[in-house]
């Protein structure tokens, strides 16, 4: 059969059919009308409670608002991490201060700071952004410090060679020989801050009227909303999904797919 | 000629766990402009170390290396070093930018560095694969690119660490010829290393043979032999055979010492 052999030969119509039998598992098991609507809602009323929320324009302004956090704290974060990381190249006494504290702070979870954030900060943006910063932070600087320690010899003294020295040694030579190294780190990065941020929301709530998704899920089932709980999941599920398979996937094909630095993925 | 780089009573050891190594010992020699000088020795011998001391990798322990008048301490794009990893050129840079990279580190212009990478690109018969990135080009591709990235950044003297001793015969034995016409072309100053006899003759004006634990200069011998040079011919198996005489006695130890050394050399 041609439709069959397409589906199973095509990555994406292949994902598409797994999700189609997810979906009519979840509106069978709805019909047996054996769980309460405000339980296991329907999948019409899902998305109907999207489609609403969307003309509303409440869940345009959660989302922007979680992705605000996020940016700011990704621009945060890197930015300490890069700070930390070249210092501990200059510095070997640095370098070990640095390890130790990325030993201690890599394992602790974000979301376990939030009663000290609270002390700290109090209810608001700092204390949801201190939890970003931390779940950025440490696997940026292992990653980093990592890669640029596998920056090849020969490359290295070839960039040397040619004149560069200090920080134009490090941007021309090292920053993109451990490029792989680096990309793993936001993406561990992303994975984490995504991740805590939606706890963290539903812990802080909003603070002078804002809130992020996390906050619009905490909302709704405060109100049995519960189709509008379902409705920012999916949101929540859909970045998740392009910032990972989309975005960080195209970074990869423009740079260490393209430079010969990972092997090509199988399609 | 003028002497381009002199090398005066060179010493260096390194400091190892197992207490220290001398390298080095001793080394004196001169190469003069436009020369080409083949150094010949056997795996440990230290003319690797020798080499990286001149590019200013290796601190020396004591001596002195002079490019034209001026002693050399560090690195630099007067001093450049084609190695024998194929990893030299940037992956994250094409062929083409890989050399108007280097061109723009020491300050020329665009127009310049487009005009002097197609020029050096097409004499190492790459003018196809500027636009290609590293990983899509073979072995020997990758040292001529490297090759033609040395020769466009001018140096007063090129120096060659084995550029050709990870590739396959046939391969290695075109890229031979391809360099003795390039530097008949271009008339650079090179120091060239190799543990392989018949690459020394081939290559060099001049070979100059090292012994090794501590690495010494044997012997400096003269290639008065025509170019382009043939394997087959005499006086070409006369001195391979003058070369591993000097070599052999080298390889057993003279004093029955062991040819130990760190390094990949």
């Amino acid at each position: 059969m041609p439709i069959l052999k397409k589906v199973t030969e095509n990555k994406i119509l292949r994902q598409a059919f797994f999700i189609a039998i997810l979906l009519g598992v979840w509106q069978y098991i709805v019909s047996t009308g054996n769980y309460s609507e405000l339980i296991l809602p329907n999948l019409r009323s899902i998305w109907t409670a999207l489609v609403d929320s969307i003309s509303t324009g409440e869940m345009g302004e959660r989302t922007a608002y979680s992705l605000y956090l996020i940016g700011k704290a990704l621009a945060i974060g890197s930015g300490l991490a890069l700070i930390l990381t070249a210092l501990a190249m200059l510095s070997p006494l640095f370098a070990d201060f640095v390890k130790t504290i990325t030993t201690i702070f890599n394992p602790l979870p974000g979301v376990a700071l939030l009663p000290i954030a609270l002390l700290w900060f109090g209810i608001g943006e700092n204390s949801i952004l201190l939890i970003l910063v931390h779940s950025i932070i440490w696997p940026l600087i292992l990653n980093a410090t990592t890669g640029f320690r596998s920056v090849s010899r020969t490359q290295l003294e070839v960039g040397r060679n040619l004149g560069l020295r200090g920080l134009k040694l490090v941007s021309s030579v090292m920053v993109p020989s451990a490029f792989p190294y680096i990309l793993t780190g936001f993406k561990i990065s992303w994975s984490n801050s995504w991740r805590s941020l939606v706890a963290a929301e539903m812990i802080f709530g909003a603070s002078g009227g804002q809130g992020g998704l996390g906050w619009l899920i905490y909302q709704k089932r405060f109100f049995l909303q519960t189709p509008y709980v379902f409705a920012a999941l999916f949101v929540i599920i859909l970045i998740g999904i392009l910032v990972e398979n989309v975005i960080f996937a195209q970074i990869e094909k423009w740079t260490i797919q393209r430079w010969g630095m990972i092997i090509q993925k199988e399609k | 000629m003028a002497d381009k780089v002199l090398i005066e009573n060179l010493f260096v050891k390194f400091e190892g766990e197992q207490g220290n190594i001398q390298a080095l010992e001793d080394i004196s020699f001169s190469v003069k402009e436009g020369e080409f000088l083949t150094i010949l020795g056997p795996s440990g011998c230290g003319k690797s170390t020798l080499i990286r001391s001149i590019a200013g990798f290796q601190k020396p322990e004591k001596g002195r290396i002079l490019l034209g008048k001026r002693q050399v301490h560090e690195p630099g794009p007067d001093r450049i070093m084609v190695f024998q990893e194929f990893d030299q050129l940037f992956p994250w840079k094409t062929v083409k930018s890989n050399i108007t990279y280097a061109l723009k580190v020491n300050g020329k212009g665009k127009e310049e560095r487009e005009r002097m990478a197609a020029h050096y690109l097409e004499m190492v018969n790459l003018q196809d694969f500027g636009g290609a990135f590293p990983h899509q080009l073979s072995g020997g591709m990758k040292q001529r690119a490297a090759i033609a990235r040395s020769l466009a950044l001018n140096p007063e003297i090129l120096l060659m660490d084995e550029p050709f001793g990870s590739l396959d015969a046939q391969t290695r034995a075109v890229l031979q010829s391809e360099l003795v016409r390039l530097w008949q072309k271009v008339g650079s100053t090179i120091i060239f290393i190799t543990h392989n006899i018949q690459e020394a003759i081939l290559l060099g004006d001049r070979v100059m043979v090292m012994s090794s634990a501590p690495g010494r200069i044997k012997d400096i011998v003269d290639v008065n032999i025509a170019r382009p040079r043939l394997p087959e011919t005499p006086e070409f198996m006369a001195l391979w055979h003058t070369l591993y005489g000097l070599l052999e006695t080298k390889r057993f130890g003279e004093n029955g010492k062991n040819n130990t050394m760190p390094g990949k050399d």
